[in-house]
């Protein structure tokens, strides 16, 4: 037996932005950057990794709106041609680095590389499918994948049953269509828990969540090995929750790892340095400058300005990457001795989640660490074992019943980001969606009792009502799960993206409202029906009737 | 490499009556990657937001838009059904958010009821499910509300009548809403291989980067009720207050208040930390210093001034992918100084960084 167990869990996740009503929209770059950046590195690191021996494990989310852009057409061919014209540009700042601005030279050349080597993974070994590349992983025991809320919704801020459930069953319908099989695991949005989620999740067959540290510290009753074990909820649903030491190595901007000196500065890109007629053709049309992910500097050193900024050095920052890795072993490993000390023996587990999309997009070496950590863990050690949640659950290690408490990860451990002065002017209006979407789903599905049962197949269950009236229901509750996302509350909170969140709430609660009154007027507009369905057409598997009242009305 | 870029991105489009409107610009940026803290500063710039509804440029059409795409050009907010509802959300264990709308003039059906029953207010009535107290406020039919409660309570919000002398009329009610407790469970489990005597435990949460809880635990011991009485007491002896006139708040929470005015936390820093009532209490005394507050723990719990350290922030906390990540403090044992509560709980407070 190990002296203890590392789960390392990442978070994938974006926010469904999709807009084929304009050939190019910015906010779709939030996802081809995540796919150079991140998915695209993470997927090639785990399967090198595996295919060299160093049996990497891990559990991933990749949540349900990321996967459904994944496999999209539209958007699959926007990041085909956004990679190709990145690509295009690099290759011209090798040759004008060369002329005039020598010291940059090989930071773009990396970048030529790098993006080459990006669109041969994605073109010819991916095949242009990285959900299915997920897939593999999972296949071949290096990944766990697990599912999130269907739309990131913040479960303890859907105010009915049913709305709370539905976020959960679509998640895992969605899942089984893509990974093939029901998850074992759940990412709770924003790690957002209240005593009742756990009845959703075994309802829905899911075997455990993920939480923050002060839902098993503060649970009930006291977690004997705090938060260094799991905890099962009395209906047997596992928790695993946070450790703070490895957040705070990997995300602090003092103590952690992606504030080093030599590391890649984010905020320093050409897109805001370079001549704008030079960089014209890589702009939107109306030639407004942007991030475009071509960055040539280092940090350089805390609190040094933009313009003092070192150029960067690619051969220094891997380096760094793997003293970096070294270091969190051996901390793991001292951390890992001293608890089990402190425990009697008892193996402890360290959980370490983290945004997937820290990993690459805004610590550039971020995967760099990830393959030196995975080698090093193989390697040159015994005393540590990578596992999953699933694994662990699976290792027979008993595990303390507890209640949990009320929790998430954001800002001081509650919902203040999601509902406050800034945004609670949304719940009123995504609560009477809710419950409109129950009552419509009631009337509807009751005209058709009887014909559907047992049907294998939602979507042709639900097709036998008249086509239209199922459309729109069906429509229906992609609007409200789209209005539900998580992301538009946070993003106002933040004061980043405040208009694009606060129209995408909006728009989804239009709709939906047009739609239902379709429905219940009877006047159907089948031209803007199929104008909606054609931009908000995440989920095409779901079937409205999973808003039916879980219990009779009265 | 401070460039202000403020795009103002306009276009034109007929609204529903044909008129010609504007759409403003959306400068801003960012999107779902918050930014882990760097040290280093973001530039001056802000990026801008494709938000193009409907720009004819970027969308390249020049002239016409269907129907539909109009139709969907502008989102409208639906207006709110007119029904009688009243929901209660947890903001955090110290914070609610009510909202209630009623179907129809609530004064129609009382006074079908009770007559011309002019002397009827309208009121939200916060009850307190634990204790039976209640708070009473003047509304209109339609509103929001923020409450400020206790931590580990429960809670059912109502709209109705209230007049002076007569009964109460209930007219809707909200579902209930238990907050969490700050800190840790009181009860071990009863189960020898689960149960955690009150110093090992302290450990653990040690080892798990909660300090503030871990000395607490470790000062509260395993017998809860002397716990409970030396808190009591400490408290009855600063405020001059017989126990029954705070049973109703939780003897944790007022251990805790008494540490942070202890520490040198000034009365506006606490507020926000603690339930309105305590908050009251203390907030009424003519002397909430700090040294009162040390000297009455001190005489309960016996520990020296100088063992009375806690931890301070070593590290400003600004890490956040796509979430703001809440952290614990980044802890060194240091004296207790004015400050160290400013931070509720054991929750490190985020900066936002972009």
């Amino acid at each position: 037996m190990p002296v203890g167990y590392f789960s390392l869990i990442l978070h994938a996740h974006l926010p469904f932005v999709r807009h084929p009503e304009y050939p190019s929209f910015l906010e779709e770059d939030w996802l081809y950057e995540a796919i150079t950046e991140v998915y695209l590195p993470l997927i090639f690191i785990l399967q090198n990794l595996h295919e060299a021996g160093a049996k990497p494990r891990l559990a991933i989310n990749v949540s349900p709106p990321l996967c459904e852009m994944l496999a999209d057409k539209l958007l699959e061919t926007r990041y085909t041609e956004h990679l190709e014209r990145l690509l295009e540009l690099a290759e011209k700042e090798v040759r004008r680095t060369e002329r005039e601005a020598r010291e940059f030279m090989p930071v773009a050349r990396m970048y030529v590389d790098n993006l080459s080597a990006s669109l041969h993974l994605w073109n010819d070994r991916y095949g242009r499918n990285l959900v299915n590349a997920f897939r593999e992983l999972q296949e071949e025991g290096v990944v766990e994948i697990i599912t999130c809320g269907a739309t990131h919704g913040f479960l303890p801020l859907i105010s009915t049953a049913e709305a709370r459930a539905a976020q959960i069953k679509v998640a895992v319908a969605n899942y089984e269509k893509h990974f093939g099989r029901q998850p074992r695991g759940i990412w709770l949005p924003e790690c957002a828990y209240e005593p009742g989620i756990e009845d959703l999740l075994k309802e829905a067959g899911i075997e455990y969540f993920v939480s923050d540290t002060h839902a098993i510290l503060y649970g009930d009753p006291r977690p004997k090995f705090g938060v260094h074990a799991p905890v099962v909820c009395p209906n047997g649903v596992a928790v695993f929750a946070r450790d703070v030491e490895t957040s705070q190595q990997v995300w602090s901007d003092v103590v952690g790892y992606p504030g080093s000196d030599v590391y890649r500065e984010f905020y320093r890109d050409i897109g805001w340095d370079l001549p704008l007629d030079y960089l014209k053709p890589y702009l939107d049309d109306e030639g407004n400058r942007k991030h475009l992910g071509l960055k040539y500097h280092r940090i350089t050193g805390r609190n040094v300005p933009q313009q003092l900024k070192q150029p960067y050095l690619p051969g220094l920052a891997r380096e760094k990457a793997g003293e970096n890795a070294s270091h969190f072993l051996g901390e793991r490993m001292k951390q890992a001795f001293e608890l089990r000390e402190l425990f009697g023996g008892h193996p402890p587990l360290v959980v370490s989640p983290y945004d997937a999309e820290l990993y690459g997009h805004w610590w550039f070496e971020g995967p760099q660490f990830l393959d030196f950590f995975f080698r090093k863990l193989h390697f040159d050690q015994s005393e540590i074992a990578a596992v999953t949640p699933g694994d662990f659950l699976d290792s027979g290690i008993s595990i303390q019943v507890q209640r949990p408490s009320a929790s998430s990860w954001g800002e001081n451990g509650y919902f203040k980001v999601w509902i406050n002065e800034g945004n609670s002017w949304m719940y009123p209006y995504q609560h009477d969606a809710e419950r409109r979407m129950t009552a419509l789903a009631n009337r509807f599905s009751d005209l058709n009792e009887g014909l559907h049962e047992g049907a294998a197949n939602p979507v042709s269950a639900s097709a036998s009502l008249p086509v239209p009236t199922s459309r729109i229901l069906n429509q229906l509750a992609r609007e409200l799960l789209l209005a539900q996302s998580s992301d538009w509350a946070f993003q106002i909170y933040q004061g980043t993206t405040v208009e694009y969140s606060s129209r995408r709430f909006q728009s989804h609660i239009h709709r939906f409202d047009l739609l239902a009154n379709m429905l219940e007027s009877g006047q159907v507009n089948e031209a803007l029906l199929a104008e909606i369905e054609g931009r908000d057409n995440i989920f095409q598997e779901i079937d409205f009737r999973i808003y039916r009242s879980l219990t009779p009305e009265k | 490499m401070t460039e202000k870029v403020t795009r103002k991105l306009t276009a034109k489009v007929r609204d529903e009556e044909g008129i010609s409107v504007e759409f403003a610009a959306f400068p801003e940026g960012g999107g779902p990657f918050t930014s882990p803290a760097r040290p280093s500063a973001k530039p001056d710039t802000t990026v801008t937001s494709s938000v193009q509804e409907p720009s004819a440029s970027a969308a390249g059409v020049t002239a016409e838009y269907s129907e539909e795409f109009l139709e969907l050009a502008i989102p409208k907010l639906p207006s709110l059904s007119k029904a009688n509802h009243a929901r209660l959300l947890m903001q955090s264990p110290n914070r609610l958010y009510f909202y209630w709308t009623l179907a129809k003039n609530p004064f129609h059906t009382l006074n079908r009821a009770l007559g011309q029953a002019t002397n009827y207010s309208l009121v939200l009535k916060l009850v307190d499910l634990r204790t039976e107290a209640e708070e009473i406020h003047p509304v209109d039919a339609e509103g929001t509300w923020w409450f400020d409660v206790d931590a580990d309570g429960e809670y059912r919000a109502e709209i109705g009548f209230y007049a002076v002398n007569r009964p109460y009329v209930r007219v809707l009610y909200s579902n209930t809403v238990a907050t969490p407790r700050k800190s840790p469970s009181r009860r071990s489990a009863e189960t020898a291989e689960w149960s955690v005597p009150a110093a090992k435990f302290a450990r653990v949460l040690d080892a798990a980067g909660f300090q503030k809880d871990a000395f607490d635990i470790a000062l509260a011991g395993d017998d809860a009720g002397a716990a409970d009485l030396a808190t009591r007491s400490a408290f009855a002896q600063f405020t001059g207050k017989r126990f029954d006139e705070f049973s109703s708040v939780s003897a944790d929470e007022i251990r805790y208040a008494m540490f942070a005015l202890a520490s040198g936390l000034e009365l506006d820093q606490l507020r926000a930390l603690i339930g309105k009532r305590l908050f009251d209490i203390i907030a009424g005394l003519a002397d909430a210093g700090s040294g009162r507050a040390l000297a009455a723990l001190d005489e309960q719990f016996e520990f020296s001034a100088s063992e009375f350290t806690v931890e301070e922030e070593e590290s400003s906390a600004a890490v956040f992918g796509a979430s703001l990540v809440n952290f614990p403090r980044r802890v060194k044992k240091v004296p207790l100084r004015p400050g160290d509560f400013a931070v509720p709980g054991p929750f490190g407070s985020h900066s936002l960084v972009s």
